[in-house]
């Protein structure tokens, strides 16, 4: 086990730059998610921790040590790559005991390890088979059984749900983490989901253009991004321009055409007063009020906080999802509303609406 | 798989198209058989005279053959060597003119046996003493190799080089990633390459008439030169012997190497 840091790491090709000064520390153990769009530098991030590309600049740690000067071979880096990579002409077992192999292995206790880490994915009693007689999800338990038998110091997960079905996709996720917590491994997943990001790591890494955008807990990074970019990229569906019009001690009054709208106040982040700001909210947090509730907010003088961000709008159109129903509401901002209610009910295309946007569910970015 | 729809007519033709396939092979084996000096069909009763007549020394088949196997091995192999890397080279990077590489490595397969043949004829005066062996090897030498690396690029072509990433990323250097994981990959279109090399070699003829000396001659000259003397029914046992000999090695490909290695 170890820790891992990357200082100053930076990667170009030709004139693009992949990766920029980047830096990152990883305790031990912990499980960190590299989140961010195709081409936002995380693959090179990866392949350069694994070896496959030299950086350009900056170092690779590994428990203090530089490994930049460390062929692949020799790094102890356990890979699970996006497509499994199992060697087609091998069996589950030769495909799991091949690392062992090389380190040349007494028989006996390859087999030891081998049958302990396939009972530990699951897939006991499989040995024999070739990959292309093995279910996806299967093929992946492989893949991961064999990148964890040798006992990699890292742990580099490369889209490792992305190919799997979403019954499979929740399964494994519980199954990776069972399996990280259990050996304790420092790992790192790459991932354009941040779903899987949120689920799966204790850190999350916002990327965009080879620079690290935002570092949190899941539930930081979740629920308060650092930017609008961000915002955008963890499922944020309604984005309000704005003014910020009053300052308060704890909360903000901003102008969105025409209509004021109550924010909690962000930590650390400064909005002052005249600034041009966007509010963003997550779609299943704008609730949807039925007449009933509009009454009892009339009569009911504690309910004012809530009163206060309740808009009238016209539904344009009404999409089921399955789990939810996303709707949009124009006639509350020139910007359309996105709300996305779990049961829907209420008027369909055409009909008025009443929405409220609770007061600390909007994020606040300045323009 | 779709349902089975049989047209008489159609059963008709492809059953006289693989007549028509069969029917002179059928015939040269049968005649092979024939106790007459000329070769009859229907043969004339059972007898195995003109096979025991290829194993006579006067008639230098078996030496032919044993030139025919060192020049056809011999090219093979090298040509694995030299094929195989260029494949790799073509397949593993990206660079600028790989195409026009490829063209240029296969090109020998779409230049005319003769005008070729000529073409060598011209340097081995110019150099002289070229030995007999050497001026037939570097001819199947060169047009031997693109049946290895067109074999050989079209499995690499789809080979999933993540494959070597993976078997680094568990510790194996350099070579052992090319020994225990490219290779066995590769090694269908390799062996697939070299059999069909070494086929075309062992039956050369344009080129190995125009190149061989008399005292080096390979076996498909040597028939061709026993053709022009005398045409009895030893040239269908050879011929018969010559079939049966590919037909094996195709078998033997087949059960070691198999179909099912392209179809994953």
């Amino acid at each position: 086990m170890a820790t891992l840091e990357l200082k100053d790491l930076t990667k170009k090709f030709g004139d693009f730059t992949a990766v920029d000064g980047m830096n990152l520390q990883v305790e031990d153990g912990e499980m960190i998610a590299l989140l961010g769009g195709s081409g936002c530098g995380k693959t090179t991030t990866l392949r350069m921790i694994a070896g496959f590309t030299e950086p350009f600049s900056g170092s690779i740690l590994v428990d203090g040590k530089d490994i930049g000067k460390v062929p692949a071979y020799k790094r102890n880096v356990g890979i699970f790559f996006q497509n499994y990579a199992l060697f087609p002409h091998m069996t589950v077992y030769e495909n799991v005991a091949f690392g062992l192999k090389i380190q040349k292995l007494p028989k006996a206790e390859i087999k030891e390890r081998v049958d302990h880490i396939l009972a530990l994915v699951r897939l006991f009693g499989m040995e024999k088979r070739y990959p292309r007689e093995l279910s996806g999800g299967q093929q992946q338990r492989v893949a991961l059984a064999r990148a964890l038998v040798t006992r990699p110091s890292i742990l580099l997960l490369d889209e490792p749900l992305s190919n799997l079905d979403a019954k499979l996709r929740v399964e494994m996720q519980v199954e990776i983490k069972r399996i990280q917590k259990k050996l304790g491994i420092t790992t790192i997943i790459v991932t354009h989901d941040h779903e899987e990001a949120v689920s799966l790591a204790d850190r999350v890494i916002v990327m965009n253009a080879g620079r690290i955008l935002q570092v949190g807990t899941p539930k930081e990074v979740f629920d308060h991004p650092n930017s609008q970019f961000v915002a955008d990229f963890m499922g944020f569906s309604t984005f309000i321009k704005g003014k910020v019009k009053l300052e308060l001690p704890d909360r903000l009054i901003v102008d969105c055409s025409g209509r004021d709208i109550c924010v909690t106040r962000p930590e650390g982040r400064e909005v002052s007063e005249g600034d041009n700001c966007t509010l963003a909210i997550r779609s299943e947090n704008i609730a949807i009020l039925s007449d009933e509730d509009m009454e009892k907010l009339a009569y009911d003088k504690n309910a004012l906080s809530a009163q206060e961000n309740t808009l009238k709008g016209r539904v344009e159109s009404v999409t089921y999802k399955g789990h939810s129903t996303r709707i949009e509401v124009s006639g509350c901002f020139a910007e359309p509303v996105y709300p996305a209610p779990i049961d829907y009910t209420g008027p369909g295309q055409g009909g008025e609406i009443m929405l409220h946007l609770p007061a600390d569910k909007l994020c606040i970015y300045k323009n | 798989m779709r349902d089975k729809r049989s047209n008489p007519l159609c059963a008709i033709v492809a059953v006289l198209i693989m007549l028509f396939l069969i029917a002179p092979l059928v015939v040269i084996i049968l005649a092979s058989f024939t106790p007459t000096a000329l070769i009859t069909f229907p043969p004339k009763g059972f007898s195995l005279e003109w096979y025991a007549n290829i194993f006579s020394k006067s008639n230098n088949f078996i030496s032919g053959l044993a030139n025919s196997l060192k020049i056809g091995l011999g090219a093979t192999v090298l040509d694995i060597f030299i094929g195989v890397t260029a494949s790799l080279a073509i397949c593993r990077y990206d660079f600028k003119g790989k195409n026009m590489l490829l063209n240029y490595f296969t090109s020998p397969m779409y230049v005319p046996g003769v005008s070729f043949a000529f073409v060598l004829l011209q340097v081995y005066s110019q150099v002289g003493g070229v030995p007999g062996w050497a001026r037939i090897f570097i001819g199947h030498f060169i047009i031997i190799l693109p049946y290895i690396i067109r074999n050989t690029v079209s499995v690499l072509h789809v080979f999933n080089w993540t494959l070597e990433d993976a078997a680094t990323s568990l510790g194996a250097n350099p070579v052992q990633v090319f020994f225990k994981v490219t290779i066995p990959l590769a090694k269908p279109g390799i062996l697939a390459g070299a059999l069909l090399a070494f086929l075309y070699s062992f039956d050369e003829v344009a080129l190995s008439s125009l190149l061989s000396t008399p005292r080096f001659v390979t076996l498909p000259i040597r028939i061709m030169n026993y053709m022009e003397m005398s045409f009895d029914p030893t040239l269908a046992a050879i011929s018969t012997l010559l079939i049966l000999c590919s037909l094996i090695l195709v078998v033997l490909m087949e059960k070691f190497v198999g179909l099912d290695m392209f179809m994953r």
